[in-house]
This record gives C-alpha cells, structure tokens and sequence, in this order.
C-alpha cells in the first residue's frame, strides 16, 4: 500500500508498552520507530531527532506529561506544523476530540485498535505530508538557487569595475557590508526612514554596484598614481552619472527595485549632505537613504585600506576624521549610526570572508522562511544555527589547541586557547600563504604530511593521526595532530576541510608569573 | 486449549479481536505479553499507597490494553475503576477493586493454559 520501502520514521508516544508494540506490529516494518512512554521522553526525542520525525502517534493519559502538553510544546515550537500528530486514545468523547484536533492534531485513531485503519490513516497522513514536504523543499531550492545566481551576477559586474581599477574586489566586499551593517543599526535608532530587511538586503546588493560608471572612465585617469587635474578630476567625476545612465537604459527591468535603488546608489553617492557634492548638488534628505549610507561606506572603506597614493588609517582615525568633516559631509544621523556600530564595523571588516559566507545564511531564513509553508527548510537552518551556536559555545570553552579549516575559502578558525599559544588571531585567512602569519609552523614537512594524510583519508575513514617537528613562538616543538577530515554527502563525496586537535609534547611549560 | 478456548475462558470477544488484529499468531503474541504487563501491580501498590493519579493512569492503562487486545471482562471492570478514580473517589475504586483483581487473574491463568 502507499509508500514503498523505507517509509519514514514515526514517534510511538504511549505509556503502555503493549500499546506501542501493537500499533508497531499493526503498522509494519515499512517504517522505523521511536517509542517514548510519556510526554517528556517525546518532547526530548522531538528536540533531539526533529528533522528525522515524520509522524507521531501520541497518546493522552500518561504519567509525567500527558499528550495535551506535547501537543501544547508542538504548537510553541512550531513542530506541530511540519510534523503530524495522530491522537491514539480511548478518551474519544466529542470534547476530548475537538481539543486535540484545535491543538493541531491530524487526525484521531480511538481504541481499540483496528489493523487497517490504523495503516490506512498513517499511510494517508504520510503521503499528504511527504508531498507538501517535497513542494516546500523545491521552493525554497528555487528561491535560494535564483537569489545565489543574482547576487554572482552583481559580484561578477562588480568586480569587473574592481579588477579594472587595480583594486582586490575587497572594497565592493566592504561596501557591501558596511551598508547593511548601517542600515540595520540606521532602522534600530529612528523609525524616520521605514525599511523593511528585504529593502535592506537589497540595498546591500545594488551598493555593490554603485561605480559601475567608472568603466566609461579611460584608463590613465583610472589607474593615475600621481594626483588629478582639475580636468581630470572633472572626467572622474562624470562616473556616477554614467553608471546612473547605464542602468537607466535597461527599460526592460525598469520596474524592478533593485535597479531602481542601484540607479539612485550610482548616480548619488557621491552627494554631500550640505549640497556640495556632485553631480545634482543636491542635499539633506532630498538624497535617497541608500545613496547616503553607500556614501558613507564608500569613504569609511576609502580611509582604512591602503591606496597607491596612501596608506590606510586605522578604523578609530578613520572614525575621528569622518565625525569631524574632515571627509564629506553627512546626515547626522548616519554618523549616530556610526558611532554606535562602531564595533561590528571593525569586525566585519577585518573578518569579511566569513561575514559574506554566513551572509548566505542569515539572510534567506529572514526573508523568506516567515512564510509558514516553508518551514521544513526552516528547522533544519535552525537546527544548524542551534549546532554552531554549540559548537561555537564549546569551542571558546575548551582549553585545548582546537580547529577547523575549511579549503574554500581557506580559513583556519582557532579555539582562543590555541589563537593564544601561537599569538595570532582566532581566524586566520589564507593560512598556508606565503606571507601568512603561521608560515613558521605550517613549516614544509607538517604541509606535506596533513596533505598526504587527507588525500588518504575517505569520507569512511575520515580519522587520522600524526607527528612532526615544527616551529611555535620561535622555539623548536614536536606536536602531534589528532584529525578528521570533512565531507559533504555528494555522489562523489566532497572534500570541505580538516577539524582536530594540537597536542604539544611534551606540553609547554607555564611561563613564570 | 486454543486460543479460542482461552478467550471464552476469559470472558473476551475473540471475534472482533480476530477482525481487527488480522491473524491469530497476533494475537497470541500480544496475549502472552500480557503476562509481563506492569499496569496491573502498579494499580494495586497505587491504591495502598492511596496515590489518585498513578493508579487512574495504571487502571487506564490497563483498560487500554484490554480494548485492544479484546479482554472485554477485565476492560470493563477496569474502566469502572478508572472511572471512579477520575472523579477522586479512591473509596470507590478500592470497593471495586477486587473484580479487577478476580478479572485480572482469571485473564492471566487463562492465558497460561494456552497450548504452546
């Protein structure tokens, strides 16, 4: 009947342990099953093993927590809308019924048990949820797969502009985050401009455009490392009108809001909150929000990195010079804004490989997962933002030289305990580069052996172990690594990474107080 | 004696249980682990221990049970207990305790004297 195979996994909640085995031995070896002989061992079976469930069958009378309070946690957590709940039990008067069914029940099985109605109803209950399990799961696909490809299209366009002028790609990057970073404390401090997180994400996304005008700029005025003239200047300054033209051509996605912000973005970033600044002249809030905050950004990005024509400031110089007008003019506001983001700004700057990596993350569930439909997708990001905030948890906890290395990107993440004994910070970009801080200890023959290990290594056999001498602090140690390499599910099983654990020996001794 | 025999024996409805577990090798099964169901022994300690909530729990356990497995007698005097213990007349139910106790055992010699 119904599903072939394996069918599912179902949660048998009854305290009766004849029970639970008739209505297994009713349903058949078809499924898998979980039994719990009251309320509270479902609720921690539920936590533990939610994406699992496909279906409970949950009686009311039991000791410790009765069936009406699981039902009660189900609809809390919002369980109750993506896993079904059969009732089993002999309290079938109408108004016990009815209460079960307001708390979201499915369905209500009463005893004594009938072999076929039993099947006929978990087989019914199955197929209804699988299929709309399947729909949401091909949505949400979609949306994420649409949503990867527009914000590739607009990096790739981006960079285009970056690579031309001789820059890393980092500033469109910057731009980018510090725009969003803005704009989420600009909505926390004043309701003045009303933004929802969709306009702000899409704001951050059309920021990445905002010099596209700049490829209508000829390259020796671009890329000039000397100071410009005033006629040169004057050229420079045509680029954000350009890029504005650019998009406005486009009449075809004319309508779209994305484009419509990156027009505003291109053709006025370079407007100063007093009027002085070009190409309208235009002030206050005359100049869209957008266009304000990507200013900002511009010119807070412009200051703290390095330039052929300067070095970088650091982030509170560059804070200082911009509050006291020394760079541009700006709504008050923003420069609130400033102040008080201060310190993720800082942050996301110096760690923005991985702030665009968990950026994929954070911003899908917020925009589209409210729908309730979607929430199968849902529980698993929550239960994976659950894990890392475990994980991050227990790693600041440990005492241990612990970590994790991803390959793409490549970043090595640190317990604080091992950042401390090698003296570098938690996360480190590019580890095995040249011009890496941990290139003493990464020493040749400690590459080599991690790298002949992983490539021995399988997704069966991720484990392995080995010594070798190193370098750490400038003193010569002898260390052995304990490892397990990562692997994403795929047919052929991808390789993501190594995570383990540094032991020293023998340890090093605690320096005198 | 067969099955048959033992669910005359303990006053059952072989019957719809037949009807609704589908075969006899069920149905054996699930009658002798009924031997090691803890409900019954936990209704009486309940009652001396004049505990309310555990033994309505064990008396509905034991009601639930015998539905299913189509012990009619003893469902029925446990659901009178049950009752009673869910309107907290644990008077009540120690008065009627004793055919539970009378259905409970017939029950369970009955299914001893099943043929392997």
């Amino acid at each position: 009947m119904g599903l072939k195979g394996n069918g599912g996994k179902i949660l048998i909640v009854d305290d009766s342990e004849m029970n639970r085995a008739i209505l297994s031995e009713m349903i058949g070896d078809k499924y898998n099953f979980i039994e719990a002989e009251n309320g509270a061992e479902a609720v921690a079976v539920l936590q533990h093993r939610n994406a699992e469930i496909s279906l409970v069958l949950l009686d009311i009378v039991m000791p410790v927590m009765n069936g009406y309070d699981v039902l009660e946690i189900m609809n809390s957590r919002r369980w109750i809308d993506d896993i079904p709940v059969i009732m089993i039990s002999e309290e079938s008067t109408p108004s016990n019924i009815e209460r079960a069914y307001d708390m979201g029940a499915v369905d209500f099985i009463a005893r004594p048990f009938d072999k076929s109605i039993v099947l006929r109803r978990v087989v019914n209950t199955f197929m209804l949820y699988e299929k709309q399990k399947k729909l949401a799961e091909l949505a949400i696909s979609q949306i994420y797969e649409k949503k990867k490809n527009s914000s590739l299209m607009i990096s790739i366009l981006s960079h285009i502009v970056e690579f031309r002028n001789g820059e890393s790609g980092l500033h469109v990057i910057h731009v980018q985050n510090l725009t969003e970073i803005l704009l989420k404390t600009l909505v926390r401090i004043t309701d003045k401009y009303r933004l929802s997180a969709a306009e702000i994400t899409m704001i951050s996304h059309a920021s990445a455009l905002h010099d596209i005008g700049k490829i209508t700029i000829p390259d020796e005025i671009l890329n000039k490392p000397g100071r410009l003239t005033d006629e040169e200047f004057a050229v420079m300054k045509t680029h954000s009108m350009a890029g504005a033209d650019m998009l406005s051509q486009l009449t075809f996605f004319a309508d779209e809001p994305l484009l419509k912000t990156a027009y505003e973005i291109c053709r006025w970033h370079h407007e100063r909150f007093d009027g002085r600044g070009y190409p309208d002249g235009i002030s206050g809030d005359d100049i869209p929000i957008s266009a304000q905050i990507v200013a900002l950004a511009d010119v807070y990005d412009a200051l703290t990195s390095d330039r052929v024509y300067k070095k970088a400031f650091t982030h509170e110089t560059a804070i200082d010079m911009i509050r006291e007008g020394k760079c541009g003019n700006f709504n008050p506001l923003l420069l609130e804004c400033l102040s008080a983001a201060a310190d993720s700004i800082k942050n996301i700057v110096n760690s923005s490989v991985q702030y665009i990596l968990h950026d994929y993350i954070d911003d899908i569930p917020g925009e589209f997962f409210s729908r309730s439909e979607l929430t199968p997708a849902k529980r698993i990001f929550d239960l994976l933002s659950h894990e890392k905030t475990v994980n991050k948890f227990f790693m600041n906890l440990s005492k241990d030289f612990l970590f994790e290395y991803t390959v793409t990107p490549s970043v090595l993440i640190l317990t604080p305990a091992g950042a401390r004994m090698l003296g570098t910070e938690q996360i480190i970009v590019n580890p095995f580069s040249d011009n890496s801080t941990l290139r003493p200890v990464f020493c040749e023959e400690l590459h080599r052996q991690l790298s002949e290990k992983v490539r021995e290594s399988s997704p069966e056999n991720p484990e392995f172990e080995f010594e070798c001498d190193t370098v750490i602090d400038g003193q010569p140690r002898h260390i052995r690594l304990i490892c397990r390499s990562t692997w994403i599910n795929d047919d052929p099983p991808v390789y993501i990474g190594v995570i383990g654990k540094m032991i020293f020996d023998p340890e090093p001794t605690p320096r005198k107080e | 004696m067969n099955l048959i025999e033992c669910y005359s024996a303990l006053g059952g409805n072989y019957e719809d249980v037949l009807r609704r577990l589908t075969n006899e090798r069920l149905i054996k099964k699930f009658a002798v682990r009924f031997l090691d169901d803890k409900s019954y022994g936990l209704l009486e300690a309940s009652l001396n221990e004049n505990n309310v909530e555990e033994a309505f729990r064990a008396a509905h356990t034991i009601k639930g049970v015998c539905a299913n497995l189509g012990f009619d007698k003893l469902m029925h005097s446990s659901a009178d207990v049950t009752e009673a213990l869910r309107a907290g007349d644990l008077d009540r139910a120690k008065q009627l305790f004793p055919a539970v106790s009378e259905d409970y055992h017939l029950t369970v010699d009955s299914i001893k004297a099943l043929d392997d």
